[in-house]
């Protein structure tokens, strides 16, 4: 069987890399891509040699299967609303909801409509996560006792520092990959966030700075550092370490560092130009088959709401000067 | 010619010792140490007498400078004593004490009798570090918005497993990490408030651990926000690193590097090797223990004012205790 996808928006860049993903997979077609701006889904039909559907509703009354939400945060719950009473399944980008309350009516509507949804972490596909986690999974560093994380990038400006679109900055942003691939590898949810967060990098009203600290369920305690910090010179947009520490040793993770080095005198910069696995592809080739198979989405709306509220407890943490726990979403 | 006795005869006053041998201004005349033979061994490395009591060295050996390299807990005793004995100046190994009214005493002992006294926080003398802050006084990065550290590897064997004693050591935030609190504070400022989780603040008195880790949030009056990592819970050998990000670029010491090697696994291989401390090296010219030395009896000679004060040591057990209450009551710790 065939699974037909549509993509709700393009307006996050990381809808561009699944709608190549989807093309690049047998066994799934791009039925065609809608977006509130209507010259941003003709670029992007045209460059993903699909068709531009005039509005949401069109695309949601075609003849497909499953959608991508690839919008502003502030859209999530609005398209993922639609798409559920439409009947289709929904791979939704991160961070699943700008609040809770958005995160838990996305989550009624799907369970409502008998619909599936995923939160798009493909770095729980990374093969060096997989490795880290069977690891763990194995024993080999005996019980877990700490976890030191960083997502890190450069400021993607653009509606991500618009507070009205996005819901936060660089916490919102990049608070959640890293809390899932915790939560995942841990088994385990964050009991308590502490904070400091800033705005000094660029001196606007979005924060750019996060370095949060959690204490788990099981009593792991962690950090994370979800800062835009890298800048614009940085040799590649950022990055995703995670470094294990157990009883009988540490793991470490850096999740793309297989890179070439490119020292260049047409662009008179250093690049890094990554040969590592595409975990974009991935991660929809694994909701593809999910979809077609009728089986059980390897990710769900659950774990987006999860990691999502800890990046809010982290904002009021911030503010409160104090650790505070995130509301329980599930 | 700065005659130099020496307390202690461990790794770290090991050391020292062959760096006032190898000084042409200095030579070490006397060890003590309580453990008699580690003392008679030192001594005869460096051509210097063994002492039966630190007493009896400071009456016999007539010393110019007494560095005292024992473990952190009796710093303060060996100082103390040292002040009221008229020298010319006093090294004490990091951390200056094991608690702030400790660092206080030994302030206030030096000052009354004037003797200079000289923390030896050797981190500020080693190149990366150094060069990192004049990169940073300079601007290279802007102003600075988050800074990053990190050290450690294995558990360190010492005498009696003091290392592994918090009560006596501090664990990884006191022993370790003071190293980057005091370069931290140096080239960023004075901290407002830290956050901190660790392992050894949260046993209970009089646990002995063989492994440590913590990880400590800073927030500084300037408003730069830092993270420093601290492990003795790591076989995969002894790391050093930083990273400083600003509002202009970043400046990094074995932090973000491509290495093509997205994971590494590093376990514990049963039996512990022999006892050691890891002492982080610097294949350069000069050994940065022997420059921080050096840097001290070239003051005293021209009477300069040493880089580091009493009040530098002070000031960063001030700031690794409280992280270590913060890790211990969950709660961030503003400082004074
Ligand atoms: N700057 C650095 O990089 C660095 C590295 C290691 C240690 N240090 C510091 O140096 C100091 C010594 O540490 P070390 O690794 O050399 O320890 P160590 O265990 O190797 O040696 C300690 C020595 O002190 C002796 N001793 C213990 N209590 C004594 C007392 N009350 N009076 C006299 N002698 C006593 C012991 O017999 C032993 O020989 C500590 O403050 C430590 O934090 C600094």
């Amino acid at each position: 069987m065939t699974v037909k996808i549509g993509i709700l928006s393009v307006a996050h860049m990381h809808a561009y890399s699944y709608a190549s993903a989807v093309n690049a997979l047998p066994g799934a077609e791009l039925v065609g891509i809608a977006d509130h701006d209507q010259a941003r889904a003709e670029s992007a039909a045209k460059t993903f040699a699909t068709r531009a559907f005039g509005s949401y509703e069109e695309l949601l009354a075609a003849d497909i299967d499953a959608v991508i939400v690839g919008s502003e945060n502030v859209r999530h719950r609005p398209l993922t609303e639609m798409a559920a009473a439409a009947g289709k399944h929904i791979l939704c980008e991160k961070p699943l909801a700008t609040s809770v309350a958005d995160g838990r009516a996305m989550l009624a509507a799907c369970k409502s409509a008998g619909v599936q949804l995923m939160t798009a972490f493909p770095c729980r596909f990374s093969p060096a996560m997989v490795r880290l986690k069977s690891a763990v999974d194995n024993g080999d560093i005996g019980k877990v006792i700490a976890v030191r994380g960083t997502n890190r990038g450069r400021c993607p400006f653009d509606w991500f520092t618009q507070l009205d679109q996005s819901g936060g900055g660089a916490v919102i942003d990049h608070t959640v990959h890293v809390t899932d691939l915790m939560r995942w590898l841990l088994k385990s949810e964050v009991t308590e966030v502490y904070a400091e967060i800033s705005n000094r990098m660029f001196q606007q009203e979005f924060d750019d700075t996060g370095f949060l600290t959690l204490e788990f369920d099981n009593g792991v305690f962690a950090t994370l550092d979800s800062s835009w910090s890298r800048p614009k010179s940085f040799p590649t947009w950022g990055d995703v370490t995670l470094s294990v520490v157990g009883e009988k040793g540490v793991l470490t993770l850096d999740m793309f560092s297989q890179n070439l080095v490119l020292y260049s005198d047409k662009t008179g910069g250093v690049s890094w130009s990554p040969w590592g696995t595409n975990i974009d592809e991935l991660m929809v080739a694994a909701f593809a088959k999910a979809v077609a198979s009728g089986s059980p989405l390897p990710i769900t709306g659950e774990d987006g709401l999860a990691a999502a509220a800890v990046s809010f407890a982290a904002y009021a943490s911030a503010k409160a000067g104090k650790p505070v726990a995130p509301e329980v979403v599930l | 010619m700065f005659r130099v006795a020496i307390a202690g005869a461990g790794g770290m006053a090991h050391m020292h010792a062959s760096c006032y041998t190898a000084n042409p201004n200095a030579c070490v005349v006397g060890v003590y140490d309580k453990r008699p033979e580690a003392a008679a061994e030192m001594a005869g490395a460096n051509g210097a007498t063994a002492y039966a009591s630190f007493a009896e060295m400071l009456e016999a050996a007539r010393p110019d400078v007494v560095d005292v390299c024992v473990p952190t807990p009796w710093h303060v005793d060996y100082v103390v004593a040292a002040a009221e004995a008229g020298l010319k100046g006093i090294v004490v190994e990091k951390p200056m004490g094991r608690s702030v009214a400790d660092c206080e005493k030994m302030a206030d002992a030096c000052a009354a009798s004037g003797t200079p006294l000289f923390v030896a926080h050797v981190l500020r003398f080693f190149p990366e570090f150094a060069e990192a802050k004049r990169q940073v006084d300079a601007g290279a990065v802007g102003n600075v918005v988050t800074v990053r550290t990190r050290r450690g590897g294995s558990f360190p064997r010492a005498w009696e497993n003091w290392y592994g004693k918090p009560d006596w050591s501090g664990g990884v935030i006191l022993d370790l990490v003071i190293h980057d609190l005091d370069w931290l504070r140096w080239t960023f400022g004075d901290v407002e408030r830290v956050f901190a989780k660790g392992i050894s603040p949260k046993l209970p008195p009089a646990s002995e651990v063989n492994s440590d880790y913590a990880l400590i949030t800073l927030k500084f009056k300037s408003g730069v926000i830092g993270h420093v990592e601290a492990t003795w819970a790591d076989p995969g050998g002894f790391k050093v690193g930083f990273e400083i990000a600003g509002d202009a670029g970043l400046l990094e010491s074995n932090f973000n590097q491509p290495a093509g090697v997205p994971f590494v696994a590093a376990l514990q291989r049963g039996a512990e090797a022999g006892a050691a401390v890891a002492v982080p090296e610097s294949p350069t010219a000069v050994n940065p223990y022997y420059a921080e030395l050096d840097h001290f009896l070239t003051c005293l000679a021209t009477g300069a004012t040493p880089s580091i004060t009493p009040k530098d040591g002070c000031e960063a057990v001030r700031i690794a205790l409280a992280a270590f209450e913060s890790a211990q009551t969950g709660e961030p710790v503003v400082l004074p």
